[in-house]
Order: C-alpha cells, then sequence, then structure tokens
C-alpha cells in the first residue's frame, strides 16, 4: 500500500534520512520509534509531499508518488496529523471536520452548493466525530476547547479524508496517561483495513497496536520487524529502549 | 464561517429599505452621493471576500475597478458596443485579469501578497496613463448609460441611476455571499485559517485562491463601469493604489470579514467626506483619527462593533469539556 525505496534527505552537511526502505501492506499498523533528531517527522514530510527527498522514491498503492504534490497525494488517499496542532483554530470542530470531508470529496471548489449541508459531508462529519469521541463538541470552537479535544481533532481532520493511509505524528503528544488511554482505543477501534503509520513514544501504545515496528536512528533503519522481536532486540535497548525497559 | 445572523439579514433589510427610500425622496446632489456610495459599496463587497474571508489584502482592486471603467468606456465608445454586452466584456475581462493576479500572487502570503498586488496595480495605471490609446493623462469621456427607455426607464436620470446601482450592489451582495457559502468560499475561509493543513487534505490552494480572485475582480469590475457611466469619464487615478488604499480603509471602518459592514463602511465614508470636506479640507485626518480608533477598539469595524455588543446581551451555549479518557 505504501513503500518507500532508499529514501535519503539530507540538510546541508547533515543526512536526515539515509536510504530508509520501507513497506507497509494493506491494513498495516506500523510504529515508528526513534530518538529525537532519528528524522522521524522529516521521513513524514517526505512522504506527504512536504519535502522532495534528495534521492529514492515513493509509491502508493502502486504508483510512484515521488513527484506529486503535496495535494495530489492527499487526493490519492494519503493522510496526515500533525505532532504540533494543525487546525482550523476560528472555526468550530464540526467545520473543521466538515472541511476537511468536503475537500476530500472534491467539493472544495464548488460554487453551486455548500458542501457542509450535504448528506455525504454531514454523514462522514458524524461517523468521525464518534470515531474519535468529538460528538458532543461538534458546535464548539476549536480555541474554545481543551488542548487534549484539540489533539483529537488533529487526528479527526485526517480521518475525515477516508484515507487509505493514514500518517500520525505522535498523536498522544503532550496529552496525560488517561488521555492516552483513549487515543489507545481510539487507534484499536479504526478500521482494519486501514494502513496506519505512526510516530510514537508512548511505548504501551507503540506496542499495543502495532503489527510491525519500525527504528530510526540517525535517519537510518536499525530495526524492521515485530514487536516481539523489537522487546529482546539489545540495540534497540542499547539506543532507544532502555529506559522503558527498566522502568 | 460565513453565516446570514438575524442582526446580518435585519441590518441588510434595513440598508436596502433607507436606501431605496432616500433614492425616492434625496434630490440630486443627494442621488448623486448615493451613487457614488453604491459603486464604493461593490468595491468594498469585492475586496472584503478576498480579504476579509480569505486573508488576501489587495492592493490593486482599483486597479481592477479601473480596467473595468476603461474596457466599459473603449468598448462603448471605441468599439460601439451597447452598455450591456460592453459591460458583460468588460467584467469579464476584470475577473480574468483578477484570476491572473490570483494565480501569481497565490503563493505569497500577509505583506508579501500586499506587495505583490499592488505592483500589479501600479503596472495597470502606469500603461493606462502612458497609453495614448486611452486617452493618457486626459482619460476618456463618453461613457454611456444603459439605454432602457423603450420600456420607459431613463438611466440619465439620477434618481432612475441611483436605483440601477443600489440593484446592482444587491446582485453584487449575493454573488459574494453565495460564493461564501459554497465550497470555494468555505475553503477560502480554510486558507485564512491554516492554508498548510488545507493543502494536506487535497486542495489546490492555488486555484481556489485565484478563482475567488477572479469572482472578487468581477465584481470590482462593475463597480469600475458603474464609475464610468456614474460620471461619464474615466481618468487614470480609478486604477491609482489610493483607490485600493481607501477601498481597504472602508473595509476596515466597516467591518473586515462580516461583508455587511463594508457597506455601513461605504456610506459612513462617503457622507463623512462629503460633511467634513465641506467644513475643512482635511477631513481625510478625521477620517483617519475615526480609523484609528476603529482600529484601537480592536472591534471588527463599527458592524463588528455592533455584532460583539449584541452578541454579549445573547446567552451563549455552555459546552462541557472532555473528560481526559472521553
Amino acid at each position: 500500500m505504501l513503500e518507500t525505496r532508499n529514501l535519503s534527505k539530507s540538510f546541508g552537511p547533515i543526512q536526515v534520512t539515509r536510504d530508509v526502505s520501507l513497506k507497509l501492506e494493506k491494513g498495516e499498523r506500523r510504529v515508528i520509534l526513534g530518538p529525537n533528531g532519528a528524522g522521524k517527522t522529516t521521513l513524514f514530510n517526505q512522504l506527504v509531499g512536504e519535502l522532495r527527498p534528495d534521492r529514492g522514491s515513493i509509491h502508493l498503492d502502486g504508483a510512484d508518488v515521488t513527484g506529486l504534490r503535496v495535494a495530489d497525494r492527499a487526493r490519492r488517499g494519503l493522510s496526515r496529523s500533525y505532532q504540533k496542532n494543525t487546525l482550523f483554530d476560528g472555526l468550530t470542530i464540526g467545520e473543521n471536520l466538515g472541511l476537511a470531508a468536503a475537500v476530500a470529496l472534491g467539493k472544495g471548489q464548488g460554487l453551486w452548493s455548500d458542501p457542509l449541508q450535504s448528506a455525504e459531508v454531514r454523514e462522514t462529519v458524524r461517523e468521525v466525530a464518534a470515531q474519535v469521541d468529538l460528538a458532543p463538541y461538534l458546535g464548539a470552537r476549536v480555541d474554545a476547547v481543551s488542548y487534549g479535544i484539540r489533539r483529537q481533532l488533529e487526528v479527526g481532520i485526517a480521518l475525515a479524508t477516508r484515507p487509505k493511509v493514514i500518517l500520525m505524528d505522535e498523536p498522544t503528544s503532550g496529552v496525560g496517561p488517561e488521555m492516552s488511554k483513549g487515543f489507545h482505543r481510539l487507534l484499536k477501534g479504526l478500521p482494519r483495513d486501514l494502513t496506519i503509520l505512526i510516530i510514537e513514544h508512548d511505548m504501551d501504545l507503540a506496542f499495543d497496536v502495532a503489527d510491525t515496528i519500525t527504528v530510526l536512528n540517525y535517519g537510518e533503519v536499525v530495526f524492521d520487524g515485530l514487536p516481539e522481536a523489537a522487546r529482546g532486540s539489545q540495540l534497540l535497548k542499547d539506543i532507544y529502549l532502555g529506559a522503558w525497559e527498566d522502568a | 464561517m460565513f453565516t446570514h445572523t438575524p442582526l446580518r439579514l435585519t441590518t441588510l433589510a434595513l440598508l436596502a429599505a433607507g436606501s431605496l427610500s432616500y433614492a425616492y425622496i434625496a434630490g440630486f446632489f443627494g442621488l448623486e452621493i448615493l451613487a457614488e456610495i453604491a459603486i464604493l459599496a461593490i468595491l468594498v463587497i469585492a475586496l472584503d471576500l478576498v480579504a476579509g474571508f480569505g486573508g488576501m489584502v489587495s492592493l490593486c482592486h482599483g486597479a481592477l475597478l479601473g480596467v473595468g471603467a476603461y474596457a466599459f468606456t473603449v468598448a462603448a465608445t471605441e468599439a460601439g458596443l451597447p452598455a450591456l454586452p460592453a459591460m458583460l466584456l468588460s467584467v469579464a475581462l476584470s475577473s480574468v485579469l483578477a484570476f491572473a493576479i490570483g494565480a501569481v500572487c497565490a503563493r505569497s502570503t500577509g505583506i508579501y501578497f500586499i506587495m505583490a498586488t499592488l505592483a500589479f496595480g501600479q503596472m495597470a495605471y502606469s500603461f493606462v496613463f502612458q497609453s495614448p490609446l486611452f486617452g493618457g493623462d486626459d482619460g476618456l469621456s463618453g461613457a454611456p448609460r444603459p439605454d432602457l427607455t423603450a420600456i420607459g426607464i431613463d438611466f440619465t436620470d439620477s434618481r432612475a441611476f441611483a436605483v440601477y446601482t443600489i440593484l446592482l450592489v444587491a446582485l453584487s451582495y449575493l454573488i459574494a455571499s453565495a460564493t461564501l457559502r459554497s465550497g470555494l468560499g468555505r475553503s477560502l475561509v480554510g486558507i485564512h485559517h491554516n492554508e498548510k493543513r488545507l493543502r494536506a487534505l487535497g486542495l489546490t490552494v492555488w486555484r481556489a485562491k485565484a478563482t475567488a480572485f477572479a469572482i472578487s475582480g468581477a465584481l470590482a469590475g462593475l463597480a469600475g463601469c458603474l464609475a464610468a457611466q456614474h460620471t461619464q469619464y474615466v481618468s487614470p487615478g480609478l486604477l491609482s493604489w489610493t483607490v485600493s488604499g481607501e477601498a481597504l480603509v472602508v473595509v476596515i471602518l466597516g467591518g473586515l470579514g462580516t461583508l455587511v459592514g463594508p457597506l455601513l463602511g461605504a456610506i459612513l465614508f462617503v457622507v463623512l467626506k462629503h460633511e467634513i470636506s465641506a467644513i475643512t479640507p482635511y477631513w481625510h485626518a478625521i477620517v483617519g483619527l475615526i480609523l484609528i480608533a476603529v482600529v484601537m477598539s480592536r472591534a471588527k469595524g463599527v458592524f463588528g462593533f455592533i455584532e460583539a455588543r449584541w452578541e454579549a446581551r445573547s446567552p451563549k451555549p455552555v459546552v462541557k469539556e472532555a473528560k481526559a479518557d472521553a
């Protein structure tokens, strides 16, 4: 469903991703681990087209999308959520989800009707709001709700496009343990045919939802395998998991 | 997102009733002022559409108005087209030009967008100013008013012309509000709030911006046609950046991003201009002081201030916060 081949990117002398090759099957849930500065978000930025790789290629559903722009990749079913909330702050939660659904349904440039009133968009908003536990807050303005609700909305907007592949950049970033459990349930409840790639530092969540785990270090894939193998890997303990394993 | 609140609808109804009533009781001078207000109102509706809702603060709307005025005058006088086809042609030309400007400027934001539109506007101004085809500094005269005498309407009569301009303000408002409630309008507001996210959702942002700019340009072109018909004379001054700047002042004064507010702004601006200029030639300074007061009050212009007071009186629904693990 999503594949990268030898993806490489440098910022000046610093190589931030180095020959990263990944292959995600349809419905696979893969967690990307790695210390700060490992190149995880840079990898996401290349996958969605916000950054151009220096070398390598990206394939979505069998097609090479390396040269496509951000919007073109999104229209092919690639969606993302951001580590730092990237919302439509002055609008309500319902309008945020509706706008995302309208654009994804190709109603974002129409002139003859209000997409937010269309049955298709309203249905998507209702479903996604239920998925991310935002149904009671659809009328609330984004800048008037708590940080945790905004994190839920961050993922909700990405889901409202009905993607084939969703990239989630630290969805639990900055939320407390209870909210993290909520995300845990949210992820578990997503359709099984949705391919998910998550950057996550919450180890419990990572190992619970992951079918496979990839570990990046200095922009390089140093581990790629099943969660069970990751738990026992000495290399991972050395570079990343030591503190978690000891805890 | 743009909505028609009861306050906005009430204001629109009062403005429509008030302006039409005034058109029937006013004398010649009053009717001339009414037409001037209506023409400015169409221009500021056009500007608020892109600046207030799309965040595209333009300093080329004067030029788009001027292009409409000149195109109409040339089409009607040189090419000999009847007024209505000449209007359609000039509105289309302003719209196409605005689409091109919007497409080129779409990648820039903030001050860079403003400067890019200013550059386009000044290019148009210089071109018209220096071109003998358009009469240079002398401008062109002879722009006709539509001839509807066959159905008993004489637009050389100030009253009929004022009513005609008011009806075109209503049409412009309907076009702008319908645009804002369409998919394009919803996206435009989304672009204003978070362009990056909307692009990541799959929107071709430059095209949405350029299309909105084209609709806005068409309305500015319509204002230009009416300006030409009103004075039956066009000069390069119509394309000057000061016209764009004045329109921006009116939008901010009335209420940026409210669509209704700029209509109030147009009335306020033109009335103040005529009333204060009768007392002192420094009327711009007085308007400047009022503008500073409006900006410092942090309200969305005069109409924003009224809306805020209105909303403060209305009970607000309480939104409960989610439980952490809701």
